[in-house]
């Protein structure tokens, strides 16, 4: 929840707003670490929970967490910069495959894989975000398609590497928990739980650290106004490259999960395009471009096909996926995330300490009685932290007419 | 010389029904301004319904006809119903909406008619004998069908846009709706009627492609045909319909020499090489050959 800090409220709608005033909590104040100190809790309790689980629960859950993470990556590159790419099955399969070739072939302790599926899903991702540099738009996301394409086709053609059509098998034995986990070999459900959690969390944490920053503030620049942020003086090219890198580092460290998780690859299997639609579904309708739709969206993909068929099953779960979809889009476009923050903004809103409505609020309480009714704080908002409400202008058009 | 003149017809045969299908790509994105990533499941859904028409005992042209007509309400129900809503909001979403209808069309399809493999009919004679000889290589006669469907569709939406009031002002909401719009022209009507047109044009290729493809006609047979489409209307510029022919033809010349005359590469990697040669002529022209650049307002 703490995204809202760095969201402005351009979508409030006045009227409301004069109604109820949002309870404003200043970041760093007593109360805003309690709400924080809370939620962490909440999650932490979550977590423990999820690890009570029994085995095929935690599976699924285990199956989240690491389409999660995969997304962060994707959510990255199309969510805050706006490149949209179908290719990231291929960046999952760079991953999933490093840590498969590596385990089978040269004896690697599945952890050690990690690091070195993320380099390689940064290398691959800095060469096609090269190609970024001059190709714009839908245009580009050919570029992702050819690689999305590519992929099964050079697992195919190098089958003595990959084990070709016929799939990559990792033996259970080289993948249970390391002996410093106390976990025996038919505990490996449980190891990989914690796992994808740890990591999910630290990948979530560095990314939204990274938004907030500099860099995050010159990535959504570059998605919503390339020219406007290049006059600003952000190297859009440097942009652009790093954070497809980064973007491919994060969903390939996902692929290697992935492989540790499964424990069988095939070219056909989990990295075509499919898998691909399947990210973009997800970081779509968790919502692009905030901290934790990659979650929930990945909680309403893997959930929603395995709901729909619990009701009917063959194809018509596909046809009510699609519906939903479609459903989804029209209800909410900015997504779950988007409109819950949406949503909550009415209730509570976080703010830096030195927001002039924290000031004005304060002076408000000493001298009540006359509330400014001409007061609007949406216009202080939007002057003082012009960058900041870039993101939900372009969002919310169609809202704040 | 025999197996290049049949690789080079096998090619240009490919690349009539990538190119069809970027025409429709093409005339979608002139309205929109998005990818239709559904384009290729619409023409699934008719070339089922098609089959299932000529299954009912209506001759095959007139099942196919009727499938065409099917694409043409189902274009421009697709676009007034579904994605004009979207439109305004994102370019994502109107994107996300495709991919839902790309689901939800291929859910249908196997709902419908099975997820079996079905033979579908062919509009001309195209038995084992029903062939003509040239410099040796064979042509059957849905091959031919393919190139005198790609020419006359050609031909007519040249005059169409060339000719016609209709196609003035399809031009004029592709340039600029608004003005467009401040000009007098019905842009509503005109964006059903591009996406109707799409849905047709795409009806076409389905049923042509359909008894040439390798898996029949299964609900898998449109998406590798889609992706070539896609690249072939990518390669030859969003919005160009000219681009779109030539890319469908480069294309499908492109896949079919690779694999012949490319041994290390082979018939395994003949996309991978495709899609990279794609890339590569971007990386030069980044509108694709003849797209217009797109102007920014600062």
């Amino acid at each position: 929840m703490t995204t809202t800090a760095v969201k402005s409220t351009v979508a409030d709608d006045p009227r409301t707003a004069e109604h109820r005033r949002p309870i404003l909590l200043a970041e760093g104040s007593r109360n805003y670490r309690l709400v924080v100190a809370g939620i962490l809790l909440g999650l932490v309790v979550l977590a423990l929970l999820g690890s009570t689980l029994s085995a095929y629960r935690m599976g699924q859950v285990t199956t989240v967490m690491i389409t999660a993470t995969a997304v962060v990556g994707l959510n990255l590159a199309t969510g805050y910069t706006g490149l949209l790419s179908i290719g990231h099955s291929a960046l999952f399969g760079v991953g999933a495959y490093t840590t498969g070739i590596l385990i089978v072939e040269y004896g690697y302790s599945p952890l050690l894989t990690l690091p070195v599926a993320a380099a390689l899903g940064f290398g691959v991702g800095i060469v096609v975000g090269i190609p970024a540099l001059r190709i714009r738009g839908l245009y580009f996301s050919l570029v992702t398609l050819a690689l999305g394409i590519a992929f099964p086709e050079i697992i195919r053609r190098f089958e003595d590497l990959t084990g070709g059509a016929s799939g990559l098998l990792i033996r259970s034995q080289y993948l249970a928990p390391p002996s410093w986990t106390g976990l025996t070999r038919f505990e490996r459900g449980t190891w990989l739980y914690w796992l994808s959690l740890v990591s999910l969390v630290v990948v979530m944490f560095l990314v939204r650290n990274l938004i907030r920053g500099r860099i995050g503030i010159a990535m959504r620049g570059t998605r919503d106004h390339e020219v406007a942020i290049r006059s600003n003086g952000v190297d859009v090219a440097r942009i652009k490259v790093l954070t497809f890198g980064l973007s491919g580092a994060i969903t390939a460290y996902a692929g290697g999960l992935f492989a540790m998780n499964v424990g069988a690859l095939s070219p056909d299997g989990s990295f075509t395009l499919v898998k691909s639609i399947e990210l973009v579904t997800a970081m779509f309708i968790g919502g692009a471009g905030t901290l934790l739709g990659p979650l929930i969206g990945s909680v309403v993909t893997v959930f929603l096909p395995v709901l729909t068929s619990t009701w009917t099953t063959g194809p018509i779960s596909g046809v009510l996926f699609g519906v939903t979809l479609i459903v989804l889009v029209f209800f909410m476009p900015e997504g779950i995330a988007g409109r819950v923050q949406i949503w909550l903004r009415k209730f509570i809103r976080v703010v830096p300490p030195d927001h002039p409505d924290v000031r004005a609020v304060r002076r408000h309480s000493r001298f009540s009685g006359d509330g400014a009714p001409g007061h609007s704080p949406d216009a202080i908002d939007g002057g003082e932290h012009p960058l900041d409400s870039l993101t939900d202008e372009s969002r919310n058009e169609g809202n704040s007419r | 010389m025999e197996l290049l003149v049949e690789r080079l017809l096998a090619g240009v045969t490919n690349g009539s029904v990538f190119a069809l299908l970027a025409l429709a790509l093409v005339m979608v994105y002139r309205s929109t301004g998005t990818l239709n990533f559904a384009q290729g499941e619409c023409a699934l859904f008719t070339a089922f319904f098609s089959w299932w028409l000529a299954g009912q005992g209506l001759p095959v042209w007139a099942a196919v006809t009727a499938g065409i007509v099917a694409g043409f309400v189902l274009g421009a129900v697709i676009e007034r119903t579904l994605i004009r809503p979207v439109q305004r909001k994102s370019e994502l979403a109107t994107l996300i909406v495709a991919l839902g209808l790309f689901s939800g069309l291929n859910a249908a399809v196997s709902l419908i008619w099975g997820t079996d493999t079905k033979i579908m009919p062919s509009v001309v004679p195209n038995g084992l004998e029903d062939y003509v000889e040239v410099l040796g290589a064979r042509v059957y006669g849905d091959t031919v069908a393919t190139w005198v469907a790609l020419a006359v569709v050609a031909v007519l939406m040249t005059l169409l846009f060339t000719r016609t009031q209709i196609g003035l002002h399809m031009r004029a909401v592709a340039d600029n709706a608004e003005s467009a719009a401040l000009a007098g022209v019905d842009t509503s009507r005109i964006l059903m009627l591009g996406w109707g047109l799409a849905g047709a044009i795409g009806a076409l290729a389905g049923a042509l492609a359909a008894p040439l493809a390798p898996e029949q006609l299964s609900i898998t047979t449109m998406f590798p045909i889609f992706i070539g489409a896609s690249a072939a209307a990518l390669l030859g510029g969003l919005d160009s319909l000219a681009g779109a022919v030539v890319g469908g033809l480069v294309i499908g010349l492109a896949e079919a020499m690779i694999t012949g005359y490319v041994p290390l590469v082979g018939g395994a990697m003949q996309q991978t090489t495709a899609m990279v040669l794609i890339v590569l002529i971007l990386l030069v022209r980044p509108n694709g050959l003849f797209g217009s650049k797109e102007l920014e307002r600062v």
